[in-house]
């Protein structure tokens, strides 16, 4: 345990060295939510087509989701590939500590990460744009800790299997953008048509904004949304683990 | 005594036998040398002694021990330095060092082994900002910073220039004094020949020698070449009529014959009377490059016309 702590630290460092993951994966949501808040027209006014919420309202767990898809899908699977076309991995095998360590180790620092980044949003929400704190606190703390599991999950198992760090990036990023769409980035689910909507409810970040949006707003998430993060964690993680490659 | 023992050690992939029946002993303290052409099961061997490797056959025990067993007992007192392995570009060298010195239960000091690898200073240098050479001396620091007593050590010097090349060396004669047995695989017969106290040659999977780097000179028994260019122009087979000469061979001008015993008087007195002129003359004896060429049976038409000649 105390191998994986000082693992982890390092890695912890690592990451705090290459400012574009720093950049994205910390600063860019918060950063995201009070460029629109600020700057965006329309978007403190209740609005008819979202049943009189704001649109910041709704773009607030969508940066969350945001957030949490960078860094499971374009920042992970790329280091996991390196760290396998470098022999860092192997490298590993050959020392008294198991290489799943450095994997449990990367998957903390980018959690830990998430969080930092999480809050930060939260905090613009709730200071910059009158946003309630998260009003069903633990649902929303269930819902945004299924989202991660479900979305680093998919980034695993391409870590799991790319050879390469350029493999990684170009698999992470085909995933990421149509997941973006699917969470509602370009258009909110709450003026999704829907059949599109319905579609959204089954990738993990349709899922993931909506349940982090419900349980925000005051009402508990839907057991459709909590289930598909659940079953694409156990089944994507289950893969992941099963077919990871160590050299 | 010996440190590591292969038996019969036999490993296929698919239908093809990569390491097919090898047995070697590698004594305490002993530099071992394990050259090879490309493809020939070096690394397949080191890697089943290291226990990466599940082998199809045969017995290898490690310090007594069983590879695969005793899997974690091997990684505690066998270093290893991986063919073509590297680090994080952003992680400092201390940093590294220390980190995997906190992963054995008795690690070694990392800075003085920073100082004896030709380090000192370099600590809180990036990875990506070291030499080639330095990365390569920092990754036998880290086989060595678990105080193993055995390392090994995979294309050590494979893209170096020959000044790193030269330090590296150094850096291995060292470890030699500290009464670490290291197995050296390499392709460069200088590299063998300068640290190997003995070297096993394989070819196809198979051992095809091992001797010290002075015996396997000696097997080639005492050849010797001439290499000169005729005034003119000279019929071979006058020359291999002699019973000295093993081969003749053409290098644009130049004529190179290879020859046991006198062959160097034969030839001249051959030339004398033929009124013949060796100029640009040079003698040279067989090296280790020699014996590995014959060998390993590299060296494509030359080695032919060498065959025949026998």
């Amino acid at each position: 345990m105390a191998v994986t702590m000082r693992i982890t630290r390092t890695e912890g460092r690592l990451f705090l060295r290459d400012p574009l993951p720093v950049f994205f994966g910390l600063v860019f949501p918060a950063l995201l939510l009070l460029a629109l808040g600020l700057f965006f027209p329309g978007f403190k006014d209740p609005m008819e087509e979202l049943n009189g919420a704001r649109y910041i309202d709704v773009y607030a767990p969508i940066t969350l989701g945001l957030g949490v898809a960078t860094l499971g899908l374009v920042t992970l699977p790329p280091i996991l590939g390196s760290y396998r076309q470098f022999g860092i991995l192997r490298r590993l095998r050959t020392t008294p500590v198991h290489p799943r360590r450095l994997l449990l180790a990367q998957m903390a620092v980018h959690g830990a990460v998430s969080v930092v980044a999480s809050v930060a949003a939260i905090v613009v929400a709730v200071v910059g744009f009158d946003l309630p704190v998260p009003q069903r606190p633990l649902w929303f703390v269930a819902s945004y800790l299924l989202s991660v599991a479900s979305i680093f999950a998919i980034g695993l198992l391409i870590g799991a299997l790319a050879r390469t760090t350029t493999t990684g990036s170009a698999v992470g990023m085909g995933i990421y953008f149509p997941m973006l769409f699917f969470g509602g980035v370009w258009i909110a689910r709450g003026i999704m048509p829907d059949g599109l909507r319905t579609v959204s409810d089954f990738t993990p970040l349709g899922s993931a904004v909506q349940a982090m949006e419900d349980s925000w707003l005051g009402s508990a998430p839907s057991f459709t949304n909590l289930a598909v993060m659940a079953v694409y964690a156990v089944v994507v993680g289950f893969l992941a683990v099963r077919l990871f490659r160590w050299e | 005594m010996a440190v590591i023992e292969v038996e019969g050690l036999v490993k296929r992939y698919g239908s093809r036998n990569v390491v097919d029946g090898v047995s070697f002993h590698v004594e305490e303290g002993e530099i071992y040398g394990i050259v090879g052409p490309n493809g020939a099961g070096k690394t397949t061997i080191v890697e089943s002694v290291e226990g990466l490797r599940h082998p199809d056959g045969g017995t290898i025990r490690v310090l007594g021990l069983d590879p695969i067993k005793d899997r974690y007992e091997i990684t505690e007192r066998v270093g290893t330095q991986l063919q073509e392995s590297r680090l994080q570009d952003r992680i400092r060298v201390g940093e590294v060092l220390d980190l995997y010195a906190s992963f054995y239960r008795n690690p070694a000091d990392w800075r003085s082994l920073l100082d004896r690898l030709g380090l000192e200073g370099k600590e809180d240098e990036k990875y990506a900002t070291l030499s080639g050479g330095q990365k390569q001396r920092l990754s036998v620091a880290l086989a060595l910073v678990g105080s193993p007593e055995i390392a090994i050590l995979d294309e050590l010097t494979t893209g170096l220039d020959p000044q790193a090349r030269r330090a590296t060396w150094d850096t291995i004669e060292q470890i030699r004094e500290s009464w670490v047995t290291v197995v050296l695989v390499t392709h460069f017969m200088e590299e063998a020949e300068r640290l190997c106290d003995r070297t096993m040659v394989v070819k196809e999977g198979r051992i095809v020698a091992i001797d010290t780097p002075g015996g396997l000179v000696q097997r080639l028994g005492s050849e010797q070449r001439l290499r000169f260019r005729p005034s003119e122009p000279l019929d071979d087979t006058v020359l291999t009529a002699l019973p000295e000469v093993v081969a003749v061979e053409h290098n644009g001008p130049q004529v190179v014959i290879t020859g046991t015993g006198n062959v160097i008087q034969a030839v001249t007195a051959l030339l004398t009377q033929r009124q013949v002129i060796a100029e640009e003359l040079r003698i040279e004896q067989a090296t280790l490059e020699d014996a590995y060429l014959a060998l390993t049976g590299q060296g494509g038409a030359s080695n032919e016309t060498g065959a025949e000649g026998r």
